[in-house]
Order: C-alpha cells, then sequence, then structure tokens
C-alpha cells in the first residue's frame, strides 16, 4: 500500500493500480472516453489527462494506464488539466457534434462550443469516434480477431478484414455492446443457418435456466459461448469469487442397468408457421401458447408483464383454440388441454391489464372437475367467447387513424354473421404433438404407436400404462396429450407398476419361449429384426444370437425364420420332440 | 595481388539513380581495352558523401575525386589518366566562384572539416567483401570484447564514453544497455532501428549500404553486453540496396564464424535476424516498431513500461539506432577517453553532461553542397552551412536551418553559432533527432516550409490518439488557410495554443514533436505569419494565392524591347503584348508559376 494525494485528498491504495482506480476510491471523476474494464487500457482519447508533480518536476500522463508511486501528487483539475481537455474536447466536437456520448461529457465539463471547424465533420448521432473499444474488444477480450483499424491519421477506420461479411465473426455482439454511440448494430438475420430458435430474448450464454430450476445454479450453452469458440473471453471465471467456472466439463455417457423403463418424453408444440393465415412468424405480436406461458412468467423476459414488441400494453388478445388440433390437414385429435389453458390465459390478462378478450373456439371442452365452473367464472369476468374458429390473421389499423394492429376474421357460428375482431396480441393455443424423434426411441424399446402417432399402451382402458413390451411403460404425453392431473395419475399408476416387480424381486416368465442351439447359429442375424418384442441380442464376441429370456413371448416368428434351424422353443428340440414322440408311443 | 590504382565507384543509392552502374561497365570496358586490367582494378563502395556531384569516383592511392561523370567522358580519363598519367582537370571538384579545381578529395572542403568515424569506410571498401572491412580493422573489436573483457567492462566503456542514442532521443547509450542487462529474462532482445523514414535523410541507409559490418560488430559487442543471444535489424523494404548488402554481409560474417555459436571460440552465441519494415514513419517509434516485428499493427502501444523492462514478446530488450551501433566498435577499440575527447560537455559524473563523438547529418536545402557530412559534436550550425555546406545556392541569403527530421524546429540566423548539441538544439526549439539538416533561403517562405512538414507528420501519424490525429489536421487546415490568404490573427493564436495541446497531450513522440516546425516559425518569423494575415502577403513569395507579378514597361521595351519570351512561355497565356511592344500581365488569368519571371532575361518581371 503507498499513499498518495489525490487534488488535496490523501488516499491509500495499492501501488502499480492505475491513477484512475485510485481517484475513483477517492471519490475524485475524471472523464474517459476509450476506457473499459475489459480489456487492458488503451490510451487514445487522452481525456484523462492529468498532472503528477513529483518533487519540482511535473507531467502530463493519462490516468487510465499511469501506475501509482509512493509519494504522488495528482492535479485532475489544475489550470494546465483543464487546459488540455477543454482544446481536445473541442477537437471531438467540431468532428462529431452529435454523438451522445462526446455532447454529454462536453457538458459535464462545461465546453459549449468548439473554436474549430472540422472538414471531416459528421454529424450523424452514431458515429464511430474511433474510440477503439470494439476493436480491443473483440482481438484481446473474445480474441476472434475480425475488427481492426484501415488507413492512417486522420483517414482511419474500423474495418472487418477487406471491409465485408466475415465468417470469423463469431456473432458474439460483444463489439456492439461496448460501442459507446451505437455505430456497431447487429442486424437479425439468418447468419450461417443459425436461426435464433425461440424468438423471445434475451439468452446469454450463461444463465440460470429457471428460477426453480434444481439445483438453482448457472449453465453455459456451448454453442453461443464466446469462449468456445475462440478460446478467449473467460470474463465470467475472471469474475466467479468461488471459482466455480469449468470450462472442461463435458457431455458424458453413463450406462446403468436397470430392470424395467419408464417413458415419459412428453410432447412437442405444433409449428403453426406452416398455417400462413395466422401469421405466426411473420406477424409481430401473435405467439404460441408456450411463447405467452413465458411472458406470463414472473421470471419471463418481461417479468410476466403483458407487453407487445414495443413496450407498450396491448389493448385487446385474441386466444384462438384448435391450432393444429382436430383439423384433418394437421392432427384429427383433440389436444385435451388447450381449452383450459386458454382460459387460463384470459383470466390472466383480465387479471393483469385492461385489454378486451375474444376466445376463438370450436367447441368449449371443460370436461373436468371444476372446469366447467372455471369456464362460467370466466364468461362473469366479460370474456368474450366466440364460437368459430379464426379464418385469418391479418395487419390492420386499430381504427381509421389509430396504430397499426392486427385484425382477426372469423366467421361467429352462433350469430351466423362474418366478422372482423382489432386485436394488438393474438395467442394460438398449438397442438401436442409426438416428439420429432419418437420413432427413434420407439424401434429402441420395440413398442408400437397409434394412429395419432403417439406410444400405443398395451389396453387402452385395462392397461394404460405398459407396452408391448415387457418392463417398459409410459406416462404422460408420450402416451397421448393430457393435462397435468391426468399425466400425475398415469404416472403415479406405472410407478407403482414398477415398484409391484421391485419389491417381489423376480419375474414370472412364459414357460414357452425361444432358445438358440449355440452350436447350429451361423451368425446370420435374420432374427434379430424378426423378434417383434426386441428380444434377441447378437453376442459379438462369440458371433451368434441369443435371446432375452425375460422379454421373449414365445411366439415363435423366430424359429419359423431361421434357416440354420438354430432356433427353438425351449424344451420343444427335435430331439424332445422325437423323443416325446417315442415315449408316447411304447 | 596488388593494383596501381584503385577507381571508387560510388554504388549508393543517389549515384546508382544516376546511372553509377553503366559508369563503372564503361570503365571495365576501357580498361580491358586498353590491356590494364592487370594493373587498375574497379571497386564499388556506398555512398561517399558528396552526392550533389554524383555520379562520382575517386582514384586510391592518391585520392584524385571526379565528379559528375558521363559515360562518354569514360574513354578519355582512361586514356588521359592511367596511360598517359594526366589526371583531368575539368572532371575534378570547382568550388563555386572560384577557377581552380582541387584535384583531391582530402582538400575539398566538403570532406576536409569532416570526422568520420561511422562513416570512416566510406568510400574507401567493398560493402560487399568482408576481407576489406576486417583489413581495415574490422571484428578487431569484438575479439577484444570476446578475449579480454566482462560485459560489465564493456558496458563501463560505453558509459564512460558519453556515447548517446543517434536515432532521436539522444539517451545515454551505456545506461540503456545496463538496465538492459540488469532485468531478469530468460531471454533479451537486442535491434537495430534501420526504419529512417524521414523525408530526405539517408544517415542509416548510407551506413549500412556504405560499411553493413560496422552494424554488425557493434551489435555483436552489445549482445555480449547485454546478454543477448538474438537481435533484430529493423529496415525497410524499400531500401533494396541496404537491405541487400546487409543480407550479404550477415551471410558472409556467418560463414566466417562471425555470427552464430560459440563465436571465435569464446563460448558466445548471437545470430541476427532481418525484420522488414512496411514504411511507415511511426513504426520508428520503438513500441510501433517492436509491435511491427511481433506481426501486430505498427502502432505505438500507451504504456508507461519502458521497453527495455517489456520489449518485444515482453522480453527485455535494447533498441538501438544503427548510428549508435555503428559507434561501438570504434569506442572499443580506440577507448571511452578517445570519444569523449571529442564533443562537447561532460560526461564523467553526469551521463547526460554533453554530446560526445561525431554526428552524421544528411545536408540538404538551399547549400550548394548537398550530401551525406559526418562533423563533430560541437560543431557550429555556421561551419556546417558555410564551410562544409559551401554557403547558400545562388548567393542568396540564408533564413533558416532545421534539424532533426521532419518534427524539429527551424532555426533562424541570429543562432547560427549554436554549436550541434543535445542539449543546445533541444533549448531553442528544434532536436537532435535522427540528422535531417534542411536549409531555408530568403526565397522560402516559413508558413509554406513549416506546412510542408506538418503535411507529412499529419499524413503518417498512425490515427491512434486524439490529439495527434485530430490535432495536427486542424493545424494543417488552419495553415492551409493562412497561406491562402484566409488566416486571421485568431488563427494565429488557435494554432499556438494547438500546437502546444498536441505535443503535450499526444500518445507518443510523432505527436509529441510533429508540431515543432510550427511552434520555432511562429517563435522566430512571426512577422511573416503576420504578414501573410495582416497585408495578405508572402515575403518568401512562396504562397502562390499572395503574391502577383508584374512587368516594368520601361524596363520591358527599352532594354528588352519587348522580346515577347515571357508571352511565349507562359502556360496560362496571361501576357498580353506583341513584339517591340509592352507586354503587360492579366492577373485575373495569371496562374502564379513564376516561369516569366526567370526566362525574362531583362529583369523586367517583378513579385509582389
Ligand atoms: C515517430 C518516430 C519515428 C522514429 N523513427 C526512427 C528511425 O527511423 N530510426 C531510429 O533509429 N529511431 C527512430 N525513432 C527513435 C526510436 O524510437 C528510438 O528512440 C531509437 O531507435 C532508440 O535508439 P538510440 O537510443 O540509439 O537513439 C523514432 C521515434 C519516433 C517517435
Ligand atoms: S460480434 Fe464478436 S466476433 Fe464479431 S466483430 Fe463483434 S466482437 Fe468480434
Ligand atoms: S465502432 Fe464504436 S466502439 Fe468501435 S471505435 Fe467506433 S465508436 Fe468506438
Ligand atoms: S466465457 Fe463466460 S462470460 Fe464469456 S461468453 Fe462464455 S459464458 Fe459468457
Ligand atoms: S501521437 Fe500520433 S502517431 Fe503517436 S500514437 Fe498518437 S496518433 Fe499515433
Ligand atoms: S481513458 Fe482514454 S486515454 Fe485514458
Ligand atoms: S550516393 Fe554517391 S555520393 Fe551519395
Amino acid at each position: 500500500m503507498v499513499t498518495i494525494n489525490i487534488d488535496g485528498r490523501t488516499v491509500e491504495v495499492p501501488e502499480d493500480t492505475t491513477i484512475l482506480k485510485a481517484a475513483d476510491q477517492a471519490g475524485v471523476w475524471i472523464p474517459t472516453m476509450c476506457h473499459s474494464e475489459y480489456f487492458e487500457p488503451y490510451g487514445v482519447c487522452r481525456l484523462c489527462s492529468v498532472e503528477v508533480v513529483r518533487g519540482k518536476r511535473s507531467r502530463i500522463v493519462t490516468a487510465c494506464n499511469y501506475p501509482i508511486r509512493n509519494g504522488m501528487t495528482i492535479h485532475t483539475n489544475s489550470e494546465r488539466v483543464k487546459w488540455l481537455r477543454k482544446v481536445i474536447m473541442e477537437m471531438l466536437i467540431s468532428r462529431w457534434p452529435n454523438v451522445k456520448v462526446v455532447k454529454d461529457l462536453a457538458e459535464r465539463l462545461g465546453i459549449e462550443k468548439s473554436r474549430f471547424t472540422s472538414l471531416e465533420r459528421d454529424e450523424s448521432e452514431n458515429a464511430c469516434i474511433l474510440c477503439g473499444m470494439c476493436v480491443n474488444m473483440c482481438n484481446d477480450v473474445v480474441k476472434a480477431n475480425v475488427l481492426g483499424f484501415a488507413h492512417t491519421g486522420i483517414e482511419r477506420k474500423v474495418v472487418r478484414p477487406f471491409d465485408e461479411k466475415t465468417d470469423q465473426c463469431i456473432v458474439c455482439g460483444s463489439c456492439a455492446h461496448v460501442c459507446p454511440t451505437g455505430h456497431i448494430k447487429m442486424v437479425l438475420e439468418d447468419y450461417r443457418g443459425k436461426k435464433s430458435e425461440f424468438t423471445l430474448g434475451p439468452k446469454t450464454p450463461i444463465y440460470v435456466p429457471t428460477l426453480q430450476a434444481v439445483p438453482r445454479v448457472p449453465v453455459i450453452d456451448a454453442e453461443s459461448c464466446i469462449h468456445f469458440q475462440t478460446g478467449g473471453c473467460e470474463n465470467c471465471a475472471k469474475v466467479c469469487e468461488p471459482n466455480a467456472i469449468n470450462y472442461k466439463m463435458e457431455d458424458e455417457i453413463v450406462e446403468i442397468d436397470v430392470g424395467q423403463v419408464l417413458i415419459t418424453t412428453g410432447f412437442d408444440l405444433f409449428d403453426a408457421s406452416p398455417m400462413a393465415q395466422y401469421g405466426y412468424g411473420r406477424l409481430d405480436n401473435v405467439y404460441s401458447s408456450l411463447e405467452f406461458e413465458s411472458i406470463l412468467n414472473s421470471t419471463g423476459p418481461t417479468g410476466g408483464n403483458i407487453v407487445m414488441k414495443n413496450g407498450k400494453e396491448p389493448r385487446a388478445v385474441g386466444i384462438i383454440h384448435c391450432i393444429g388440433s382436430r383439423d384433418t390437414n394437421h392432427h384429427a385429435y383433440c389436444s385435451r388441454v388447450c381449452c383450459m389453458y386458454a382460459l387460463k390465459f384470459a383470466h390472466l390478462v383480465r387479471d393483469r391489464t385492461d385489454a378486451a378478450i375474444y376466445q376463438f373456439y370450436i367447441d368449449m371442452r371443460a370436461f373436468g372437475k371444476g372446469y366447467e365452473e372455471f369456464y362460467n367464472r370466466l364468461l362473469d369476468e366479460g370474456v368474450t367467447m366466440i364460437r368459430g374458429k379464426a379464418a385469418e390473421i391479418v395487419e390492420g389499423a386499430w381504427n381509421e387513424n389509430g396504430d397499426p394492429s392486427l385484425k382477426i376474421r372469423c366467421e361467429d357460428t352462433l350469430i351466423g354473421k362474418f366478422r372482423e375482431i382489432p386485436v394488438d396480441m393474438v395467442v394460438l393455443c398449438n397442438a401436442m404433438e409426438p416428439r420429432k424423434d419418437s420413432d427413434a426411441i420407439r424401434r429402441l424399446f420395440s413398442i408400437s404407436k397409434s394412429p395419432d402417432g403417439f406410444f400405443l399402451e398395451r389396453h387402452p382402458k385395462l392397461d394404460p400404462t405398459s407396452t408391448a413390451t415387457e418392463g417398459v411403460f409410459i406416462a404422460g404425453c408420450s402416451q397421448g396429450p393430457k393435462d397435468i392431473p391426468d399425466t400425475v395419475a398415469q404416472a403415479s399408476s406405472a410407478a407403482a407398476r414398477i415398484l409391484s416387480l421391485i419389491s417381489k424381486g423376480e419375474v414370472e416368465i412364459e414357460p414357452v419361449r425361444a432358445m438358440v442351439q449355440d452350436e447350429y447359429c451361423s451368425g446370420c442375424k435374420i432374427c434379430n429384426n424378426m423378434c417383434p418384442y426386441g428380444a434377441i441380442e447378437f453376442i459379438e464376441e462369440k458371433k451368434i444370437s441369443h435371446v432375452n429370456e425375460a422379454l421373449c413371448k414365445g411366439c415363435g416368428t423366430c424359429v419359423a425364420a431361421c434357416p440354420s434351424g438354430a432356433m427353438t422353443g425351449n424344451g420343444f428340440t427335435d430331439e424332445q420332440i422325437l423323443a416325446e414322440l417315442e415315449g408316447l408311443m411304447l | 595481388m596488388a593494383y596501381r590504382s584503385y577507381l571508387m565507384v560510388c554504388a549508393g543509392t543517389g549515384c546508382v539513380a544516376n546511372q553509377s552502374m553503366k559508369i563503372k561497365e564503361k570503365l571495365e570496358t576501357e580498361i580491358r581495352k586498353k590491356g590494364l586490367q592487370e594493373e587498375v582494378a574497379v571497386v564499388t563502395t556506398g555512398c561517399n558523401g558528396f552526392c550533389a556531384v554524383g555520379p562520382l569516383m575517386v582514384v586510391q592511392p592518391d585520392g584524385i575525386f571526379y565528379q559528375l561523370l558521363k559515360e562518354t567522358d569514360i574513354p578519355y580519363i582512361v586514356e588521359e589518366h592511367f596511360i598517359k598519367g594526366r589526371p583531368v582537370k575539368e572532371l575534378m571538384f570547382t568550388p563555386p566562384k572560384e577557377k581552380t579545381p582541387i584535384p583531391k578529395l582530402s582538400d575539398i572542403p566538403f570532406f576536409a572539416d569532416q570526422t568520420p568515424i561511422v562513416l570512416r569506410n566510406r568510400g574507401v571498401i567493398n560493402p560487399e567483401n568482408i576481407d576489406d572491412y576486417i583489413a581495415r580493422g574490422g571484428y578487431e573489436a569484438i575479439a577484444k570484447v570476446l578475449t579480454s573483457m566482462t560485459p560489465e567492462q564493456v558496458i563501463q566503456e560505453i558509459k564512460t564514453s558519453g556515447l548517446r542514442g543517434r536515432g532521436g532521443g539522444g539517451f545515454p547509450t551505456g545506461i540503456k544497455w545496463e538496465t538492459c542487462r540488469n532485468i531478469p529474462a530468460d531471454k533479451h532482445y537486442i535491434i537495430c532501428n534501420a526504419d529512417e523514414g524521414d523525408p530526405g535523410a539517408f544517415m542509416d541507409r548510407s551506413t549500412v549500404e556504405s560499411d553493413p559490418h560496422a552494424v554488425i560488430e557493434g551489435m555483436l559487442i552489445g549482445g555480449y553486453a547485454i546478454g543477448s543471444s538474438e537481435g533484430y535489424v529493423y529496415i525497410r523494404n524499400e531500401y533494396p540496396i541496404a537491405l541487400d548488402r546487409l543480407q550479404t554481409a550477415i551471410q558472409h560474417a556467418r560463414e566466417y564464424g562471425l555470427l552464430g555459436t560459440n563465436i571465435l571460440d569464446k563460448g558466445f552465441d548471437f545470430e541476427i535476424k532481418i525484420a522488414r519494415g512496411a514504411g511507415a514513419f511511426v513504426c520508428g517509434e520503438s513500441t510501433a516498431l517492436m509491435a511491427s516485428i511481433e506481426g501486430r499493427p505498427g502502432e505505438p502501444r500507451a504504456k508507461y513500461v519502458h521497453t527495455v523492462e517489456k520489449g518485444l514478446w515482453d522480453k527485455p530488450t535494447c533498441l538501438n539506432n544503427v548510428e549508435t551501433w555503428a559507434n561501438v566498435p570504434q569506442i572499443i577499440l580506440r577507448g571511452a577517453e578517445w570519444f569523449s575527447s571529442i564533443g562537447t560537455g561532460d560526461v564523467s559524473g553526469d551521463p547526460w553532461g554533453g554530446s560526445k563523438g561525431t554526428k552524421v547529418f544528411s545536408l540538404s536545402g538551399k547549400v550548394n553542397n548537398t550530401g551525406l557530412i559526418e562533423v563533430p559534436m560541437g560543431i557550429t550550425l555556421r561551419k556546417i552551412i558555410f564551410d562544409i555546406g559551401g554557403g547558400i545556392k545562388d548567393g542568396k541569403k540564408f533564413k533558416a536551418v532545421q534539424t532533426g527530421g521532419p518534427s524539429g524546429g527551424f532555426i533562424p540566423e541570429s543562432l547560427l553559432d549554436l554549436p550541434v548539441d543535445y542539449e543546445e538544439l533541444t533549448k531553442v526549439g528544434s532536436m537532435m533527432g535522427s540528422g535531417g539538416m534542411v536549409v531555408a533561403d530568403e526565397n522560402n517562405c516559413m508558413v509554406d516550409m513549416a506546412k510542408y512538414f506538418l503535411s507529412f507528420t499529419q499524413t503518417e501519424s498512425c490515427g491512434k490518439c486524439v490529439p495527434c490525429r485530430e490535432g495536427t489536421k486542424r493545424m494543417l487546415d488552419i495553415l492551409e488557410k493562412i497561406t491562402e490568404g484566409e488566416g486571421t490573427e485568431e488563427d494565429l493564436v488557435l494554432l499556438e495554443e494547438l500546437s502546444n495541446v498536441v505535443v503535450e497531450s499526444s500518445l507518443c513522440a510523432l505527436g509529441g514533436s510533429a508540431p515543432n516546425p510550427v511552434l520555432t516559425t511562429l517563435k522566430y518569423f512571426r512577422e511573416e505569419y503576420e504578414a501573410h494575415v495582416k497585408d495578405k502577403k508572402c515575403p518568401g513569395h512562396a504562397c502562390r494565392k499572395l503574391i502577383t507579378y508584374t512587368i516594368d514597361p520601361h524596363v520591358c521595351v527599352d532594354k528588352g524591347h519587348g522580346c515577347h519570351v515571357c508571352a511565349k512561355n507562359c502556360p496560362d497565356g496571361a501576357i498580353l503584348g506583341e513584339t517591340k511592344q509592352v507586354h503587360t500581365i492579366d492577373v485575373e488569368k495569371c496562374g502564379k508559376c513564376g516561369i516569366c519571371y526567370d526566362v525574362c532575361k531583362f529583369d523586367a518581371i517583378s513579385v509582389e
């Protein structure tokens, strides 16, 4: 620790800290324009110039990078310093009169106008003031080495290599983030095939997945994290005091031996963008139900406030049921949950805003416990129910001279009229559909699907959680659309089924099973894919097939298929049958 | 085998540009024609210094100096001088205003007043032949150092000699070496700064061209003293001859075991690498130079840590100028006392106490004898300009001399008796710099001169820091305004204020010194600025917007009989009048080129 004097105040600071930091500690403000905590001092704006006195000698240095030495006396506001700052500021104002940071700093320093006329004068509010922050950020922090300076002297300018679009840019946005003038903008475009999958931001590479996450710790998204692309950044590690950031952690594949499996892979949300009439993905403020859930969530992007893209509250919200459900062009089935969540949406919108609410439905399906009552309550809350599927959503003015907004066109089948309803926001109640990769899962476990694409249960009434494969169970929306109470019920039942087997400690298997006679098996694998229960596996070491007795149902398909006659029913080899026959005939 | 005569033909950049290689070939063919090839040898040398009269050659051992040679002169010289033994008077140097030619180089005042240490081998050896260098005592110094001196003793010797950096700053070389040596590190670097980019200056280039081994030997000694085994020469790519000779010299030194491992069997290893610069003036600045070697953009770094501590690749690095390095072998051989006996002040207690040894200058501008000179420190500017330089061209009046390259200041006549000394030059607002010296005469406009040099530094500014980037451009705008007659008195005040801000707040020494020409001219020649601003007149008659040409009608008809030459030559057709009649100039049309003024044989035209 050394003692120094800044503008008459004595402060103790560690040796080698910069004057700027020491001044900050002493509560003394020094103007800066090229300094950032992210990278080493760049020292080019020279606005932080201060006067340092040591003994009889006084010299002008820049505070942002000059290291403190014991016994220094620093004047940040001497006449000489004020004069230098003023003239430098005048140079800046004469060139960039309308850039906010320049204007603000000039104002704070009490400089009104410049005595210079700059031939390079740039009136833009977002002009580049050549502070170099973006260049330092991109090279020293991000280490992507995209940005640099071209030309010398007054012609200097920030450029990308060859001044062209470059694949070297990892689109991290750091440059735009530090640019004090807004000269660099991130433009949303389909860049190198990358498109944001969820249109609601913001999402940082390091984030706590949800506030309810267990354990509630941040995770890093390796795809957008700068470090995983360039090896640079590591800012999170720099600020993390317990030293908990580990960039080396990797995905691992863990093999666990289990006797039974419960498949609860859930559903995918129907993508409404192919239904062009609803404008999803094309029109602003048309949301899917999941997006709207996230808007409603108090930990979501809007903090639970129902607002439009422009930040204003909507004046009217339309909620459209059966998007992709009960529609022979997409899914013939009813998704079962939409009516009720649509009513919940309506209730929350009513609760949080003054917006008018319109529900567009085909039939109201409020079949569960307390559901019909909820529906009646909403009617009392003044939600307008329109029976009829919305035909189209178009852009349109709210009224003759009003703000632009949306219009929902539909046929109101109760009054038999065509209607156009102006709204600011539309929520689509998308269908639930099987996961995209559900077929791969099916094959893995040798289970079937019903015509709607969801996993098929062994019996719809008598055995709704088990499947054709022994020991494999299904529950929740992987089996078919259902709401939370139904899912919980089904999953509990499956769990009970599994536990009953575990508590027994052993499984009873059918006496009639297939069996490979090892000495005859040629290893042709024909049987492997034949078995509808996936009971046959191939043993690489021995190059022969083997029947898993717990899975085999004794159907005999494989026995018939085996070309070398190695597969037989257990206890039913030719010799045994012949021996039995012999015994009988005796 | 010894020859009767050696013809030392200058192959410096200046003479080569004036076809000296053709002269050389012609000499060789003539000599062969006359069957003299066993008696007379032709040798190419580095720049002789007296570039103003190139292409030139010196006949050794008698020291006869031939100048302004043309291919057609060669058969005659060979016939007369080498067969008949009659040196050719017509091709010798004759001082202006005199009749008798001076046959010997050593008697020509241009050479007589010089003290060559760095340039002692110029014109004497073939720089591409290492044996020539060795024959003149070359590589004796490194042998002495390796066999009988500790690194500390070498550093002490350099400290005692009072040698200071010749690249601009004048930092005591011994202290720099000592500091660098004392920084603990696994590797130390040394660098030779041969970036020399000042317009019109060619001290370092010529040194490398005429005696590359002296630089290599200096670096070897420095490497031993500092504890470094790797050196770089940072040299401009657009100096092909220098680059070529340096490469050859390094190659030869390596072949002779003077570079590489276990040099002279003394266990000392040293290698020299060449780094080529792309020719930005700012790359001569130490941090920018090192950034450039490292492959980063050649821009100065804003750091208050010296490069001797953290330089090239963050290792302790000792950077010295070409001329500084080339002085080192001579100091070691002839001793610190000898070196410090030349020059000003006393360096025994304070290394900053004086300027010792010699300095190479490239003398240019309005003097008779332009070229490269090496003079002892302490010599007066007057002696340089009027004795060595042979005075002002065309008998004009001296006005000012600028020392130190494009960011040096202008020194007026009243200060001509100033000795060449780091501190003295700085005191009057100029500097030693790297050794540019430009002389201005009465016909130079000081505002225009200041503008010219500022426009150089302004375009060479890297643009990194605000005061230099914006400030020098604003200064240039104001100077432009003044030379166009649009300037006001407030502009002068603003110009001075701006200059001071740029000096005080720029990041590197380029910005820190660029305003010197402006500040010194404002100080010593303020009346010229005022004439531009108040009377809208240019006393040096250089600023076209501010001058008018007029024809005196009496002189025109009485003396010249309306000769019409002016009208014939005027590119703008601005001169009216028929032969035998009075001629007049149409001011509207006149482009102020001054051609009429030059062509009128009767001095009828005047400029105001
Ligand atoms: C803009 C600028 C240009 C420079 N150019 C040169 C140069 O061309 N050659 C040189 O030797 N030094 C040059 N210098 C000085 C060097 O930075 C450095 O001081 C010098 O090479 C140190 O060597 P010395 O101690 O032997 O003088 C320049 C400095 C500045 C600020
Ligand atoms: S977005 Fe990132 S990688 Fe691209 S230029 Fe900006 S800082 Fe560099
Ligand atoms: S683009 Fe922005 S951050 Fe980059 S140099 Fe210009 S003003 Fe500074
Ligand atoms: S390293 Fe950390 S701070 Fe940097 S981008 Fe990745 S997550 Fe963000
Ligand atoms: S003073 Fe000039 S050359 Fe030096 S860093 Fe600043 S802009 Fe670049
Ligand atoms: S903050 Fe810009 S030079 Fe210090
Ligand atoms: S180049 Fe020949 S004398 Fe300079």
